[in-house]
């Protein structure tokens, strides 16, 4: 399964799921990555790492080891 | 509920919200400067606290930190938490809830609004940004928002004060009003999950299902405007020069434009100074007004000129949403020492001056980053340090090139000392957040808000806020530390040893004037001597023989065996204690302790004359110069790296709300100053430089 983190830059995918019941996981179920939303990679920060996001219309940035935990899929 | 006549009614009303959804703006609007701000009882979190009157009822507005969820994970969101439930002490239960709701980003603010939905108290949301939703082509139909929540939504445009009487009238029904019902949760039918995940995706569930058909979205020219300032702001290589220009203004900004200000408070505190010490009779009553409390206020106030232009552009940069950009593109650069990408604002600040880099940790929400940014903050070299480095480079490292002909070996030692205090913060952040501050990892997640034009009364209130806070609260306590340090180096008095010291060096002098082995030694002694018959020359040298005797001289030579693996005698140990109010005192303070009297090291004679009298200077009763290559080097490298700044170490004790780190801030910088001036200084000798 593909995560986040191996998406590329510009694409738009859609999460499957957010592995662990962590605060880590949690936090990011409530930023509103949630299994069905789409998610568009805008970018990538200087240096590959933090991620900038778009999703619900709105920009979050999240580092590469948290991306690692979603669990994407096509449209 | 029932109310006698004439009782003064009064309400507490919070004010909750996401990060950067306009909440202060809100405040401001309602309530204007806050009557009283401080920190939660036990924790660092801002307890922020104003009042307004709306037809006869008093109301305490209470604003909350930022939260995404009141499932709390931080101390801050725990305070949300405990205060909506009324378990904070000096906080009363609220009587109602305004929740800040950002209309361009409905669906993850209406996540806390129907949490909050659920707290059995009367909800109102107040629906901020609608403005902008609008020219984005999003059109919300609030009345059906306010029926399918079940609770009053008002829009509020703060800069314009549209809806803010409505807001304040909704108060006043909503708190007499019963809580609303909480939206039932779509419960999903896997039960695999943890609880905390199924309710997070739950809620979604709910409020996509609530916001069906509710928001009309046009096409959007003003998304794609901001797509294409954000896809320059935050690419690699445009992204990156942008962001360095607007960090070379603002450092630029506080380093200099700030000057002009701090040399006018500067002759200001001076002229205050000589008023109140021309009309006084010289005595301890003078010196005390004069030496230490004045000194001790105008060493206060001479800070706010930079702390206002750091809030100044850390506020607009924040208002228009570059701030969360910076801190994206930094990230990666400071992660690895354990910080994040908001600690860079403080650092870089720090090198002006450590105490506008403190303050302006604020801005960064998770404790253990800010926490830790603000220990290694005083590491990086501030400009006091500067005339410590420019004197001593320019008097001990020799002028010669280093590898090309326009590469100085001073300016080489100068940009060493800059790279020493970076790496030793990047290693001690690095070990303290791998040992103190090892926890659960925490989630870094940063919303990168839409561009928007800064709101100027939000802007002026950050930069009254923090320069008012400084002096209030730091300022009290660095002028008593003034006055106690004035103590120090005035007393005891003895006015005889005082002139016997004045005798002894007299004929000292005039012993070396007779055994002098060249001319140029003789005439330098003699210039010394025709001084002491000088009202100036005379008077110099009783209070560079009264400091000696002073606790602070007493104090010099206990250290001595401390400072001796130094390379210092105690005259120099004497300096670096004086030094503890500020650096740049120790340079004051040499002038006096070598019979200089006042010399100001910033002035072009000041420090040539101070330069000649380090370089005269020889270990007591031998002709061993003190000032030696590795003892200079010795002397950077110790104020590079220690912590003898008491207005930080205050700054520090204020903004983590304990005595424990600026404790810990002082001994460990101490001790790494210590050795870093301990190996510098031996390794030099050995080498024999």
């Amino acid at each position: 399964m593909a995560s986040l983190d191996d998406v590329t830059v510009g694409s738009t995918v859609l999460v499957r799921d957010v592995d662990g019941a962590d605060p880590v996981s949690i936090r990011l179920l409530e930023m509103g990555l949630t299994p069905g939303i789409e998610v568009r990679l805008v970018g990538r920060a200087p240096f590959g790492d933090p991620l900038e996001l778009e999703l619900r219309g709105y920009r979050l940035s999240i580092r590469r080891q948290e991306a690692a935990r979603v669990v994407v899929g096509d449209r | 509920m029932a109310r006698s006549a004439g009782e003064v009614r009064r309400l507490t009303v919070a004010l909750l919200g996401n990060p950067n959804v306009g909440k202060s703006t809100v405040f401001t609007a309602l309530a204007g400067i806050p009557t009283r701000i401080g920190n939660y009882p036990g924790v660092t979190v801002e307890e922020k606290v104003g009042r307004f009157s709306h037809r006869g009822v008093t109301i305490d507005l209470v604003d909350l930190p930022g939260t995404y969820s009141l499932l709390p994970q931080s101390p801050d969101e725990r305070v949300v938490v405990e205060v909506l439930a009324g378990r904070m002490a000096d906080v009363p239960r609220p009587d109602c809830v305004v929740v800040v709701v950002d209309a361009t980003n409905l669906s993850r603010n209406l996540y806390l609004a129907t949490q909050a939905l659920e707290l059995g108290l009367p909800v109102i949301v107040a629906l901020t940004l609608a403005d902008v939703a609008d020219r984005r082509g999003l059109s919300i139909d609030t009345l059906e928002l306010g029926r399918r929540l079940g609770c009053p939504v008002v829009r509020v445009a703060a800069p314009t004060g549209e809806g803010i009487d409505a807001l304040r009238e909704r108060i006043l029904t909503a708190s007499d009003s019963p809580a609303p019902a909480p939206i039932a949760l779509v419960r999903p039918h896997d039960s695999s999950r943890a609880p905390a995940a199924s309710e997070a995706i739950a809620r979604y569930a709910s409020i996509e299902r609530l916001l069906d058909g509710l928001v009309q979205a046009a096409p959007d020219r003003r998304r794609l405007t901001e797509d294409r300032i954000d896809a320059v702001l935050t690419h690699r290589v445009w992204g990156t020069l942008v962001f360095a220009a607007v960090m070379l203004a603002m450092f630029s900004s506080i380093f200099w434009l700030a000057t002009p200000l701090m040399d006018l408070v500067s002759a200001g505190m001076d002229a205050v100074s000589a008023f109140v010490g021309d009309r006084l009779p010289a005595g301890p009553i003078r010196s005390l007004l004069v030496d230490g409390i004045l000194a001790g206020v105008g060493g206060t106030v001479v800070f706010v000129p930079q702390i206002a232009m750091l809030f100044l552009f850390v506020a607009i940069l924040e208002g228009c949403g570059y701030l969360s950009r910076a801190a994206f593109l930094m990230d990666r650069l400071l992660v690895g020492a354990g910080l994040s990408g908001k600690s860079f604002i403080p650092l870089l600040s720090s090198f002006a001056c450590a105490i506008p880099g403190i303050m302006a940790a604020r801005t960064i929400e998770n404790r253990r980053d800010r926490l830790l940014t603000i220990l290694v903050a005083p590491l990086m070299s501030c400009s006091a340090r500067l005339p410590v480095y420019l004197l001593l480079c320019g008097a001990f490292v020799p002028d010669r090139p280093v590898g090309v002909s326009w590469l100085r070996l001073p300016a080489v030692v100068l940009a060493g000392l800059y790279a020493l205090g970076v790496v030793v913060a990047a290693i001690v952040a690095t070990i303290l957040s791998r040992t103190v501050f090892r926890g659960p990892p925490q989630p870094f997640v940063m919303e990168l808000p839409g561009w928007r034009w800064p709101q100027p009364l939000v802007v002026l209130e950050r930069v009254r806020e923090a320069a008012w806070s400084f002096l209030t609260n730091a300022g009290t306590l660095i002028v008593a530390i003034s006055i106690v340090l004035w103590a120090l180096i005035s007393y005891p008095r003895n006015d005889a040893a005082i002139d016997a010291d004045v005798a002894a060096l007299r004929a000292s002098l005039a012993t070396q004037v007779a055994a002098a082995d060249t001319d140029s030694d003789r005439e330098e002694f003699a210039a010394e001597l025709a001084a002491l018959d000088t009202p100036e020359g005379l008077d110099a040298a009783r209070r560079g023989a009264a400091q000696r005797q002073s606790f602070l001289g007493r104090a010099g030579r206990l250290v001595e065996p401390i400072v001796r693996p130094l390379g210092w005698d105690w005259r120099i140990g004497c300096a670096a204690i004086a030094s503890f109010p500020a650096r740049e005192v120790v340079l004051g303070t040499l002038g006096v302790i070598y019979n200089l009297g006042d010399v100001d090291p910033g002035e072009r004679e000041g420090a040539s004359a101070l330069e000649r009298r380090l370089k005269a200077a020889r270990w007591d009763g031998t002709t061993r110069p003190v000032f030696t290559l590795p003892v200079a080097l010795s002397i950077m490298v110790f104020f590079a790296l220690c912590a003898q700044c008491a207005s930080t170490l205050v700054v520090i004790g204020r903004e983590t709300a304990s005595w424990v780190w600026p404790v810990v801030t002082f001994t460990y910088m101490t001790v790494l100053a210590w050795l870093g001036a301990f190996a510098v200084y031996q390794f030099g000798t050995a080498l024999g430089w």
